[in-house]
């Protein structure tokens, strides 16, 4: 018998001594080695050579293609993290002193003007066009209240179109 | 070298789909696992089909494993082949008559399904290891064939290794009353 069944033995007797009463263990011992006699003198058949032959053929075949499989696969994986690596690299690199400056858009408009609400102020057009609406306004808020005027209607008409067409050409830039 | 260094290197030649590693464990191991499924089925067919199913799984898995006894390693891939092909043979015996179930479990049918013709005394251990119930004769088989400690056994078992003890003193003993009778 050779090594491994040796210290199974080994094993198998100080198993005995810790699970059964003392008394008990050198029959039960005697039991168990007297049933594996049986079994070592009535050994099983071998395989046939044949189905050796085709197992290993098998295995040689599908050990072939498991390994293309893993490299296939652990390539892939690792192409993979190569690109993400080299995205992540571009991207905390572009943010470095090494970089230009970076452009603003919002630069090509003075920052007051960017900033200011008041649209009339900042264009010298929008000022004067902005002014003759006012004065426009003004003049028909005067003819509204001088009611007697014979020819109203006429000069409020006049009046509307002067201001459309300020407008018009206002929006027209 | 030792043979535990002789094992990793194969092992390590398996890993990289090595056939000639393949090729060596089989030379190995193949015997004894070939006992194991056969003192369980009785069946030589059937025991060429879970042998070859069990070391494909080995090709599969052999990635998995992580050192210790190669043996308990194999043996547990064994151990769950063998159960698969019992639910497996479950599934089909419910589909078969209760008389044809009947049959198939005698042990002179089995004795009468050893095609190899090796001799009176192997028929008659196979016939007297299938009147012991099923759980004791795996454990028992397993416990020859893959030579793992109690430790083990309890454990790939999943029952205390005082009860595995206990069922293995029964069983052996069980048998060489039935040998012996």
């Amino acid at each position: 018998m050779d090594a491994m069944r040796e210290r199974t033995r080994e094993n198998l007797t100080e198993l005995l001594q810790r699970f059964m009463e003392a008394s008990a263990v050198p029959a039960t011992d005697r039991d168990i080695q007297a049933g594996e006699r049986i079994l070592e003198a009535h050994p099983a058949p071998a395989p046939d050579s044949e189905t050796i032959t085709f197992i290993k053929a098998q295995m040689a075949m599908a050990g072939l293609r498991h390994h293309q499989w893993r490299v296939r696969v652990f390539g892939g994986s690792l192409a993979t993290a190569a690109a993400i690596i080299t995205i992540a690299l571009i991207g905390l690199l572009g943010r470095g002193p090494m970089q230009g400056p970076a452009v603003s858009f919002a630069t090509l408009l003075p920052a007051s003007i960017w900033e200011s609400d008041n649209l009339a102020a900042d264009d010298l057009e929008l000022v004067h066009f902005t002014s003759e609406i006012r004065q426009i306004e003004a003049q028909m808020q005067a003819l509204d209240a001088d009611e007697s005027d014979t020819d109203v209607n006429g000069t409020l008409e006049d009046l509307e179109n002067q201001l459309l067409a300020i407008e018009t050409e206002l929006w027209k830039g | 070298m030792d043979k535990g260094a002789d094992l990793a290197r194969i092992i390590d030649g398996c890993r990289s789909g090595d056939a000639d590693s393949f090729a060596q464990v089989v030379d190995m191991y193949a015997g004894r696992c070939y006992g194991y499924f056969y003192r369980l089925t009785g069946d030589r067919d059937l025991s060429d089909e879970l042998l070859s199913e069990l070391f494909m799984k080995l090709v599969e898995k052999i990635g998995s494993y992580k050192g210790g006894a190669f043996e308990s390693w194999l043996f547990k891939i064994a151990s769950n082949i063998f159960h698969d092909h019992l639910r497996g043979k479950q599934r089909r015996r419910k589909l078969l008559d209760a008389h044809r179930a009947e049959v198939e479990l005698e042990p002179d049918l089995n004795e009468s399904r050893i095609s190899d013709g090796s001799g009176e005394k192997l028929d008659r251990l196979q016939a007297q290891l299938h009147r012991l119930d099923a759980d004791t004769r795996e454990l028992i088989m397993l416990r020859f064939y893959s030579e793992m400690s109690f430790k083990e056994i309890a454990e790939l078992r999943s029952e205390p290794i005082g009860t595995a003890l206990s069922k293995l003193h029964r069983g052996l003993k069980k048998l060489r009353e039935l040998m012996e009778g």
